[in-house]
């Protein structure tokens, strides 16, 4: 569907051009940024709530850039990689419209959208189909955690803009090597951070819940530093695809802590076919208990924003 | 377990659920007691019946230790708000007294708008209905709903079910519910008279509502 209310720029990046002579030579030169964390440590992570007085609830999060190996080089703005920044806010527990049939419980909606400068290639006002995708995975996330028969006859809205999105591949590779289109891996960060900076603004909205969620996202990546034959496979949680020659394969997990259950799973890729795990080919099972440990890792962060907000508002 | 002041997020542990009664915000999983909202925990423990104990000349076992309720306030769930006594959200419930704000009147009911529950100021409008059978106890076929609202007047009622799709039924059926304040054809806001009766104390003209008891 094409946006007529508004006047459009171009589609295309959200950067300005480079005309830079780093530029003609080898994509290889350029530092790519690499992983500096070890593969089970997670980017830092900032979360605040209570970011937005007009909303019953609402929260903040950010994740820490990823960081190139020799910062020496060319510091223009369009050669850096962003981290991922998230708002969200909660609106409700509302009166229904006045159609809406009865409801003896809440009824919960979810909105995902990236902002028009939140990637490298600029995102239009409309939905498209891939933030309905990260919605419908947001709402069943959080469909099994809300109590939803304390609050008969009424709505709730979850309303996530993100400013600053996960890019699904390095910038470089964009042009060198545009076959290897990668598979939106960016999504996946997006969606663990989504439930999770959720989590975080539903507790502030005061709507019952059986426990805090907290997403995680864990991948099985694949250097390309020997160019005979393919690289092992490794197993790394909390990925940035911009950081890793390729991806082979991510899970996101929605996770309950306090309950060991998952609300929402989802995995992409190549894995699962080998019937025993090795150290090439980690299972489909390793992969989701990985996912797991990076969401216990974010739960801890959440535990921790909310409790700091809760001291906070009691003194005052 | 848990110090007096100690704050509880969605799915912590606040003990056995043979050992505490569910307070509000809170919920039962395993025969287990969790908080289900973020607040500070706060225990309430019962006060001890006074019950039999005065004849000294029967012996009877004591009495078992009745639990203590845990719940968790929901007051401090509010946005950053500056006047700082914001509540979060309340919805009406079935026996909650609210106030509302009459919007139209019609032969066989009145829509309100509740504006408040209990102590709580609502965020938004929640529809409301009070049927003419429910506007008072005694005489039930005798009330005409325009002799006892007009659109404008603020009453306090009691939530009496959910109600259909869009509203909550309200009644006014007792001496202490009804209209509280009302404004006069003239406009000037008036002083109640009687059970069935405001006064506007500029022109002196009475006009028949459902009236409230004052005290």
């Amino acid at each position: 569907m094409s946006d007529r209310r508004r006047v459009n720029g171009p589609s295309g990046g959200t950067h300005t051009p480079i005309f830079s002579k780093y530029l003609a030579k080898d994509v290889k030169e350029l530092n790519r940024p690499t992983r500096v964390r070890a593969p089970n440590v997670l980017r830092k992570m900032f979360l605040k709530t209570g970011v937005t007085p007009s909303a019953s609830g609402s929260a903040y999060l950010e994740m820490e850039p990823p960081r190139t190996r020799n910062a020496i080089g060319p510091g223009l703005a369009s050669l850096s990689t962003s981290g991922l920044k998230l708002t969200c806010t909660v609106h409700g527990p509302r009166p229904l419209p006045k159609n809406a049939p009865f409801s003896p419980h809440i009824i919960l909606t979810t909105h995902v959208k990236y902002a028009p400068f939140a990637t490298r290639k600029r995102r239009g006002y409309i939905r498209d189909s891939s933030e309905r995708d990260l919605g419908v995975h947001l709402e069943t996330a959080l469909r099994g955690v809300i109590i939803g028969d304390r609050w008969p006859k009424s709505g709730v809205e979850v309303i996530i803009t993100i400013l600053e999105g996960e890019e699904d591949q390095w910038w470089g590779d964009d042009r060198g090597r545009g076959s290897i289109s990668a598979g939106e891996w960016g999504m996946m960060s997006v969606l663990s951070g989504c439930i999770t900076v959720a989590s975080a603004a539903i507790a502030d909205a005061g709507i019952d819940c059986v426990d805090v969620i907290s997403g995680g996202v864990s991948a099985v990546v694949r250097g390309s530093e020997i160019s005979d034959r393919l690289s092992p496979g490794m197993l790394v949680l909390d990925p940035v695809p911009s950081e890793h020659e390729e991806i082979v394969s991510a899970c996101i997990v929605a996770y309950l802590p306090g309950r060991d259950e998952i609300t929402d799973i989802w995995v992409k890729g190549d894995i699962g076919y080998g019937s025993q795990s090795s150290e090439d080919n980690p299972s489909y099972e390793e992969l989701t208990d990985n996912a797991v440990q990076a969401a216990l890792g974010s739960h801890r962060v959440l535990v921790g924003a909310l409790k700091e907000t809760a001291a906070l508002k009691l003194a005052r | 377990m848990a110090a007096p002041i100690s704050i509880a997020v969605p799915g912590q542990l606040l003990g056995q659920a043979s050992d505490f009664l569910p307070g509000s915000g809170t919920h039962i999983h395993n025969s287990k007691l969790y908080a289900s909202i973020l607040g500070p925990i706060s225990k309430t423990i019962p006060p001890k019946s006074q019950g039999p104990q005065k004849r000294l000349t029967k012996i009877t076992p004591a009495e078992p230790a009745r639990p203590a309720t845990v719940s968790i306030e929901r007051g401090i769930s509010l946005t950053s708000a500056k006047d700082g006594g914001k509540k979060a959200e309340v919805l009406p419930d079935v026996n909650s007294t609210v106030l509302c704000k009459v919007t139209r009147i019609a032969p066989k009911q009145a829509s309100v708008a509740i504006l408040v529950v209990g102590e709580t100021v609502l965020d938004g409008e929640w529809q409301g209905l009070i049927r003419v059978q429910d506007v008072r106890a005694t005489e039930k076929d005798k009330v005409k709903i325009f002799e006892s609202f007009k659109p404008g007047d603020i009453v306090r009622a009691v939530v009496i079910s959910l109600g259909d799709q869009s509203n909550y039924y309200l009644s006014t059926a007792s001496n202490s519910l009804g209209v509280i304040m009302a404004a006069s054809e003239a406009g000037n806001a008036m002083y109640p008279v009687s059970w069935k009766e405001y006064k506007d104390p500029e022109t002196g003209v009475s006009e028949s509502r459902k009236v409230a008891k004052p005290f």
